[in-house]
């Protein structure tokens, strides 16, 4: 796979799910991204804004299984998982396992805090392990296999937030806001009339293997020992007992109970690299990083009360965060 | 130029980020070396300077020197070094120029070998591209840091404030005891050939001056004739250096004579009994007559009360009882002090200085007719005041043009003559020797009659033991 073919490909899927999610131009970028460096999405927005439509555009432009699981606080995890059913086959009664809705390319877990904290348990275990264990025999998912998770900021009421362990899986959060104006009327010129958008199919069941090799660039793309140092710092920096003495008066001690994780490094360098094959360059730069900073590390910064009750969220510390890391 | 882009194109990126890194570090070490050079030379200056002012040796001088310049050149090198851009930094920079987005940073600080070698070919070609639109001379030149100004300025400064202070050090290390400085010349003149001959007179003079066997009149002379020598060589040298030592000698010459000069008055004013100090200061409560008599010329008053209280043996506030009469004393004493008396006796000759402690005696004795007591008796008097003093450019007894002198007579001379003259002062009044007692025009503190009394505190190492 050349990058050129890696651009090309991407800049086609991006179009192609543009043709019916407006506005979310960055929020498609950041999606495929995630999808070729092989982690998961969690999609934060009101209702009614096209998280689910996006998620069943991808899939479709993708040509992969796509499977929607709408969490409820009843859903249960062999719902999401499956189950061992007893079946009759030859005369003979045994248990058959029953594959549950996880057993697809693209899942779709709406809005997943309202499920238990079991149930969501289940469904992430599924996301690291990319396996699920139904009565001590493990089944592997499918690949390449991806869950794209949806929660409400609002309606809390009778919700089961994810706990900060799980929201780490996720490779990026993505904020999904409210159309502009303009992008608002676009939405409805393209719904309300005669005929409606549509999404072609752009990859076949056989190119999984373009997909392994799309994958695999992704993970060869150059990147400069300065610029891992300065993700490096940034995560560093994001911890409040960091001794750091520049950041002394930054944020971060004050607003930040917990720190990213390596997780969010690993995301923020594969973020950088997606960004920079899919900007047709081999290399990172500081920019790639900086693009990626937000979505990779937003989830992973826990605020403390004090941010909590001056309405501070992780997105104006992360903020400070870049400016306040030198590059080099 | 074209030919310049043709260059860089043909050159590999990582060709070109060395370049860079070399070439800023060449600007780091000029940097250095342009912020450091002012300070160093200005303190060679100052070595070289005060070496050929004779204040130091030759070898403390280029030891000096020598130590300022390996200091120089330690500073230089501690500031350069860290100072030195690294390849991620230079490439940085081509990046910012060219804009390359990091290609040059990624190229410059991979390794090569532990990545896909087709990704890294096609990076060096994108980065290639770039090479046309970075000329290192034309994007990096050299500029001249504001820490370089901010050196200079401070080192010009420091030139100023040594070439200020030189001479405040100068009259500091004059002050010390003529002959010893006449040695200390007479030493720096050895080293030169062409002032041994004074060197040597120099200190045949300082050997002799020691000798208290040798007489005045002698001293006198070998100081004007070693002057003379002086003064002959001085119009001789040519050399700067020499000049200005034989300048030296010449003004420690002068202080000797000068000093010689009033030793011998000293001791004329000792054989004359006259008391004290005598100063040629104009003394306002003798001196200018003003119209007002109570109009108090507080020093003129001050001297007088000062000299009554020493005469009786109080301090300067004195007992509060007898506060009303002092004052009233003072008054008519300033009263008269005002008017200059032609027919005061004249403090130097020595029949005079009766007359003026029997004045004294009589102020402090309590002689109460009239309360007028001469307020002149503390201060020589004679001739009136505009016949005493110099006029404005007038040359005084030793040849210096409105010269003030004090001169103090030690204690044991006090002693010495109150013995001799204890029988004669007791005739007077039974009185102590109030004439012996040193008399200055020295102004004191303003007195207040009703000055409430003045309290001591109490030392700090009793408090503890009272308490």
């Amino acid at each position: 796979m050349e990058p050129e073919n890696f651009q090309e490909l991407f800049h086609r899927l991006e179009s192609e799910v543009s043709k019916v999610i407006v506005g979310h131009d960055d929020v498609i970028r950041k999606v495929l991204i995630a999808f070729f460096a092989g982690g998961h999405v969690l999609l934060e927005g009101v209702p009614g804004l096209g998280k689910t439509l996006l998620v069943k555009s991808l899939s479709q432009v993708l040509g992969m299984s796509f499977k929607r699981i709408q969490f409820t606080p009843d859903l249960m995890p062999s719902d999401i998982v499956g189950t061992q059913v007893l079946a009759e086959s030859d005369g003979r009664r045994e248990f058959q396992f029953k594959k549950g809705p996880i057993f697809a390319h693209v899942v779709l877990a709406d809005e997943i805090n309202r499920a238990t904290p079991k149930t969501q348990s289940a469904v992430l275990e599924a996301m690291e392990e990319k396996q699920v264990t139904v009565f001590g025999e493990s089944y592997a998912l499918e690949s390449p296999f991806m869950v794209l998770a949806t929660q409400n900021p609002i309606e809390l009421e009778g919700t089961y937030p994810l706990p900060e362990a799980q929201l780490d899986r996720f490779f990026f959060k993505l904020l999904v806001t409210p159309p502009s104006p303009v992008d608002l009327k676009e939405i409805l010129q393209r719904t309300t009339g005669a005929e409606s958008a549509g999404v072609s199919r752009l990859l076949s069941d056989d190119d999984s293997r373009l997909i392994g090799g799309m994958k695999q660039l992704l993970r060869q793309v150059l990147i400069a020992p300065p610029i891992e140092d300065y993700v490096v710092r940034l995560i560093y920096a994001t911890q409040p007992s960091s001794s750091n003495g520049s950041m002394a008066e930054s944020p971060v001690k004050q607003y930040l109970r917990f720190g990213s994780s390596p997780r969010g490094a690993q995301s923020v360098i594969l973020g950088a690299k997606g960004n920079a094959l899919a900007e047709g360059r081999v290399h990172v730069s500081y920019e790639d990083v900086e693009k990626v900073v937000y979505p990779a590390l937003r989830h992973r910064i826990i605020l403390n009360f004090q941010a909590e009750a001056e309405n501070v969220n992780t997105d104006q510390i992360l903020g400070a965060l870049v400016k306040q890391v030198p590059r080099t | 130029m074209r030919e310049l882009s043709g260059q860089n194109s043909r050159e590999s990126p990582e060709r070109l980020v060395s370049r860079l890194v070399a070439q800023l570090s060449h600007q780091v070490l000029w940097d250095s070396l342009l912020c450091f050079s002012p300070p160093l030379l200005v303190f060679i200056y100052m070595a070289g300077y005060l070496y050929h002012g004779a204040w130091v040796g030759p070898l403390a001088a280029l030891l000096v020197t020598l130590v300022a310049i390996g200091i120089g050149i330690l500073v230089v090198t501690l500031r350069y070094r860290p100072l030195v851009p690294s390849v991620a930094k230079a490439s940085r920079l081509v990046d910012e120029h060219a804009g390359a987005k990091d290609r040059f940073l990624t190229l410059a600080t991979i390794d090569p070998s532990r990545w896909p070698a087709g990704l890294v070919a096609r990076l060096r070609a994108e980065t290639a591209s770039f090479l046309d639109r970075i000329e290192l001379r034309r994007d990096f030149p050299y500029q001249v840091k504001n820490s370089f100004y901010a050196s200079l300025i401070g080192s010009v400064l420091a030139l100023l404030l040594f070439h200020l202070l030189l001479p405040v050090a100068h009259s500091t290390l004059t002050s010390l005891p003529a002959l010893q400085r006449l040695r200390e010349v007479a030493e720096k003149m050895a080293v030169r050939p062409r002032l041994l001959e004074i060197a040597r007179s120099l200190q045949t003079l300082a050997a002799k001056l020691e000798d208290p066997r040798v007489a005045h009149e002698e001293r006198q002379a070998l100081i004007e004739e070693t002057q003379k020598k002086v003064g002959v060589q001085q119009r001789k040298e040519e050399q700067k250096d020499d000049r200005d030592l034989l300048g030296q000698a010449a003004s420690t010459l002068k202080n000797l004579e000068q000093q010689s000069g009033a030793g011998q008055d000293q001791q004329k004013n000792n054989e004359k009994g006259g008391g004290g100090m005598q100063s040629n200061l104009p003394q306002e409560g003798q001196g200018k007559g003003k119209p007002s008599p109570g109009g108090g010329e507080q020093k003129g008053e001050m001297s007088a009360q000062l000299s009554k209280d020493m005469q009786q043996g109080k301090t300067a506030h004195g007992d509060p009882k007898e506060q009303s009469g002092e004052k009233n004393s003072q008054k008519q004493g300033d009263g008269k002090s005002d008017q200059p008396d032609p027919n005061r006796p004249d403090p130097n000759k020595p029949g005079m200085e009766k007359g003026k402690d029997s004045a004294g005696k009589t102020q402090g004795g309590g002689d109460d007719k009239g309360g007028r007591g001469k307020t002149s008796e503390e201060i020589p008097q004679g001739t009136p005041p505009a016949d005493r003093f110099h006029q404005a450019g007038e040359q005084g007894r030793e040849g210096i043009k409105g010269a003030r002198y004090v001169t103090v007579q030690l204690p044991e001379e006090v002693a010495a003559e109150t013995k001799g003259e204890k029988g004669g002062n007791k005739d007077a009044k039974g009185n102590r020797v109030g004439s012996k007692v040193p008399v200055s025009n020295v102004p004191l503190p303003a007195h207040v009659p009703d000055a409430p009394t003045e309290t001591q505190h109490m030392p700090l190492e009793y408090r503890g033991i009272i308490r």
